[in-house]
């Protein structure tokens, strides 16, 4: 009977277990899937709030931070008002840091602060240029030392250096062949699950079509 | 037994997941009513939630039962918490959110302040105007003279804020004071600032009403902020026309080291370029720096700053007052400089800042056959901690101790004398930020010093204010009084005088939008104490007392657009000084021969994307000083032309890795003449003979490549090159 009692026990919290992690893993299945009909800051908002409830309830999970924060990043190139812009990011960073101290070894972490700094840096170029360069390069460095393969870090300094070759009118011919080369072996990318991040291959089709 | 054991199961299961499902919905809106479109509303420690549509209005079911808090979070307000009772009846909600206090979008108190830096929004002064302003020629001061309250004095190149003299404004490097910001010069020619100015991230400039935290200025602070740590590996070169020089930064986890060396000889350029100077051997100095950066803790940074650099000049002057002779000036300049800092987080949220700064700064000159020599040392060590005791108020206290040594000495054949003092002063400042609300600002603080060399103490309130009236405008108030030590050269012979006093007055408008900036401001400054010279001689305690006194007063106008004009921005600064002072050997009130009543400013600059260049120019006019001749009966009774200048410069981004810079003064050739210099004694006819003071050079062109090598991402440039 004691037995009986503790397997069913045991049987019951891996149940929960199970239901609470299903439930993390539906709710951010159908957060991510409305990725594809965000438009607006506010659609960006909307699925922002999503996954910002998710990081609250799942506070030792890294991706709702992610992905809250890449909305953020997302929401600071559309808006038009500088110091809402800034107010996105602050609040992207916030969550950029959460996540780094939740999983410190991960490419995909590293890679989102560089489009971080990229989104600082956009903001006003000509006097941040100096500052969130090279912190985009160096986030950029610290995710491929983890995983030279990661295409989201890949195409972060592909978009870094196809910049700075147009703004210097240098030769872009090597990068856009790495861009093809980046498309190529996109699909090769395992994620590690279903919910890490895939996104970014429609930005390389876009550099590849820009060719033309 | 099994129904025993399942029954819990079930029992949980219905608990989780419940029959009923309730409706929650409602509004969220801003404290006037207004819909808040996008907040998060969602119920604690569960999935439910979403967020409000365009006209603030949320739906959302439940299938939780009993008391449960209902959160709603949205950028830039407080988040709030309210209890509800889900029984499946649908509830009804409309909440208010207050606006959250943010220090960054909160009124400022701008009189008589301009900052630059990182994070400030404010575009009045930008950390890059200080290296792209074509007046400035590369030099802190000079882009400092580009903005209101300051006269620019061609003879001198240092800093002359509100009618006051330049001993009057200071600058501080994070903090603590530099005693020797200019380089040296023979008398009569500009100096420039020692400091790089890429050294700087930061730049807090205020022309009046400043914190209790600075003291010893009666007119003007200059703070700079040093950059923090460096993230990249760097080697950077330069070549220019007036020199070379080399730097390399080397990054580690926590910390980085910097050095650099350079090498300025002016001999080439001057011997292509004509001169109004007869040099025996032209401009030539060396200047070694390194240093330091550590990360300590989350908040904690180390900064540690050497700079060591020597000088030296010749040139063939006119004697006082002979055309036909000349005596030889020799300058040797000797400085070094250390300034470190430390801030840390202790606890219960106290930030301690630390800082100590040492210099050590020689003149040798020599005069045909006698020398001149002049010594200063100077510390300054400094504590201070501070607070946010509430997101409406700060507050900070510190200490001082300022540590000065002063000497000079006379060596001729047959002659020699010495003199010299040491003062030293504690001193101690508290300061309270007192936010009424978003719009209300107040800063109230003290500052108390005590100097055991002159046996006195000095206390100064000061108190400041600013009232946002809209998004956009904004008036701020500043009324203080400052203390200063009289001048070294007159400390020298005497310690029985008191702290030299100016109160200040200064009433702000700021108009900001879009890119656009328009300030204003009225002041006015009442000086007492001055020094004032006696009948007895100079070199006697008896030849001074502080019955000097005075006044500056004008108004400020600053507009500034960086939308307008598409790759294009521009500011222009005017400013109207009336300053008369009653001191030194004057014999009666006459404005000081360094004032310029009308001064105004215009900078462009614009960004060529095609040829990615920026190309700048600059304007500057200031109307005739005073100078006294002393073969008129009439004090101060001559007149200078008026000055005016032309600049521009061009920088070009060759590749990722290299700039060209050019840059040229005084372009169409303005001409430029500071009045004159009288010999001390009348001649056998009884005239005081004249030297006129001219600029060295007519104009002044800068050519200079500058080369930076850095590892980015994966590639590595410096490894490219070895």
């Amino acid at each position: 009977m004691k037995k009986t009692l503790l397997i069913t026990v045991a049987l019951f919290i891996a149940v929960v277990l199970t239901a609470g992690n299903e439930k993390y893993y539906q709710k951010m299945g159908e957060t991510l899937g409305q990725y594809a009909t965000c438009k607006s800051v506010d659609d960006f908002q909307n699925l922002a709030n999503q996954f910002n409830r998710i990081s609250k309830m799942e506070t030792a999970e890294w991706l709702p931070l992610y992905y809250e924060a890449h909305c953020y990043i997302i929401m600071s190139f559309i808006e038009q008002d500088v110091i809402k812009k800034d107010g996105f990011l602050d609040v992207a960073e916030t969550a950029i840091n959460k996540m780094i101290e939740l999983q410190p070894n991960e490419a995909e972490v590293y890679a989102l602060q560089a489009f971080f700094y990229t989104g600082r840096l956009v903001v006003d170029p000509a006097s941040r240029g100096q500052k969130y360069g090279p912190m985009s390069g160096q986030a950029i460095g610290r995710s491929m030392a983890i995983d030279p393969t990661n295409p989201r870090a890949r195409l972060m300094k592909l978009q870094n250096d196809l910049g700075t070759a147009h703004f210097f009118g240098n030769d872009v011919t090597p990068y856009y062949a790495q861009a093809e080369a980046l498309l190529a072996s996109w699909d090769k990318f395992e994620p590690k699950s279903q919910i890490h991040p895939v996104w970014g291959k429609d930005q390389v089709v876009g550099i590849v079509n820009s060719k033309k | 037994m099994k129904i025993l054991t399942i029954l819990p199961i079930f029992l949980i299961a219905i608990s989780l997941y419940g029959f009923g499902q309730t409706k929650i919905s409602g509004a969220i809106l801003d404290e006037s009513g207004n819909p808040l479109p996008g907040a998060n509303v969602y119920i604690e420690n569960t999935y439910d939630g979403t967020s409000t549509n365009p006209s603030g209005g949320f739906e959302f079911v439940s299938n939780e039962r009993g008391k449960q808090n209902i959160i709603v979070d949205f950028i830039g307000f407080e988040s709030t918490s309210s209890e509800i009772h889900l029984a499946g009846n649908p509830i009804l909600l409309s909440l208010k959110l207050k606006e959250k206090f943010n220090q960054l979008d909160a009124v400022n108190i701008s009189a008589g302040t301009f900052e630059a830096g990182d994070k400030k929004k404010s575009i009045a002064l930008t950390p890059i105007d200080m290296v792209t302003t074509p007046s400035a020629a590369g030099d802190i001061y000079g882009a400092i003279q580009a903005l209101p309250g300051t006269t620019t004095v061609g003879e001198s190149g240092k800093l002359y804020v509100k009618g006051g003299d330049s001993r009057e404004s200071k600058t501080f490097i994070d903090g603590t004071l530099v005693y020797a910001p200019y380089s040296s010069s023979p008398p009569n020619q500009a100096v420039r600032g020692r400091f790089n100015p890429f050294m700087f991230s930061g730049t807090m400039f205020s022309t009046g009403g400043y914190s209790a935290e600075y003291g010893q200025a009666l007119s003007g602070v200059l703070a700079l902020k040093t950059n923090e740590v460096p993230v990249e590996d760097q080697l950077n070169l330069s070549i220019m026309s007036v020199g070379v020089g080399a730097a390399g930064t080397k990054t580690y986890e926590k910390s980085s080291v910097s050095a650099s060396l350079n090498y300025y000889n002016l001999k080439p350029y001057m011997q292509l370029a004509p001169q109004n100077l007869n040099w025996n051997a032209e401009p030539e100095s060396v200047n070694g720096e390194v240093s330091y950066r550590l990360k300590t803790a989350k908040l904690g940074l180390l900064k540690l700053y050497t700079s060591v650099s020597r000088s030296n000049m010749s040139l063939a002057q006119a004697n006082q007052g002979a055309t036909d002779s000349h005596e030889n000036f020799n300058l040797v300049n000797d400085n070094v400089f250390v300034n470190t800092s430390w801030i840390g987080e202790l606890n219960n949220n106290w930030i301690l800042s630390t800082g100590l700064s040492y210099t050590n700064n020689i003149d040798y000159v020599t005069l045909d056959t006698a020398k001149y020599n002049e010594y200063l040392k100077g510390g300054h060590a400094k504590a201070m901690i501070s607070k946010k005791v509430t997101d409406k108020i700060k507050i900070k206290f510190g200490t001082e101790l300022f540590s000065k040594q002063f000497e000079n000495e006379f060596l001729a054949p047959n002659d020699s004398i010495y003199n010299g003092f040491e003062s030293n002063m504690a001193t101690a400042f508290a300061e309270t930020d007192i936010y009424a609300s978003e719009k209300f600002v107040t800063r109230i603080g003290a500052r108390f010093e005590y100097s055991n060399y002159l046996k006195r103490f000095n206390f100064s309130p000061r108190i400041s204010t600013a009232y946002k009236f809209s998004k956009t405008s904004q008036v701020s108030l500043a009324y203080g009084w400052f203390f200063q030590d009289a001048a070294d050269e007159y400390l020298l012979y005497t310690n029985k005088l008191d702290f030299e006093r100016a109160d200040h007055y200064t009433l702000n408008y700021q108009y900001e939008k879009n890119q656009r900036i328009i300030r204003s401001e009225l002041f006015y400054k009442g000086y007492s104490n001055l020094v004032k010279f006696t009948d007895a001689p100079f070199y006697t305690a008896e030849g001074y007392n502080n019955k000097g006194n005075g006044y500056a007063y004008g108004f400020d106008l600053f507009f500034r657009d960086n939308k307008t004009i598409k790759n294009g921005e521009y500011w222009i600064s005017y400013s109207y000084i009336d300053a008369e002072k009653n001191y030194l050997d004057f014999p009666e009130t006459s404005a000081p021969k360094y004032s310029s009543k009308h001064n105004f400013t215009l900078v462009y600059k614009h960004w060529i994307p095609g040829m990615r260049s920026q190309i700048a120019a600059s304007y500057k006019y200031a109307s005739p000083r005073v100078y006294n001749n002393p073969n008129s009966s009439i004090f101060n009774g001559e007149q200078t032309m008026a000055y005016q200048t032309f600049d521009m410069s061009w920088s070009y981004l060759f590749c990722q890795s290299i700039i060209f810079y050019a840059s040229a003064s005084n372009l169409p050739g303005f001409k430029q003449h500071f009045g004159y210099n009288y010999s001390d004694t009348p001649n056998d006819e009884g005239v005081y003979a004249a030297t006129p003071l001219v600029p060295g050079a007519k104009r002044f062109f800068i050519l200079g490549c500058f080369i930076t090598l850095s590892r980015k991402g994966d590639i590595n440039q410096l490894d490219k090159i070895n």
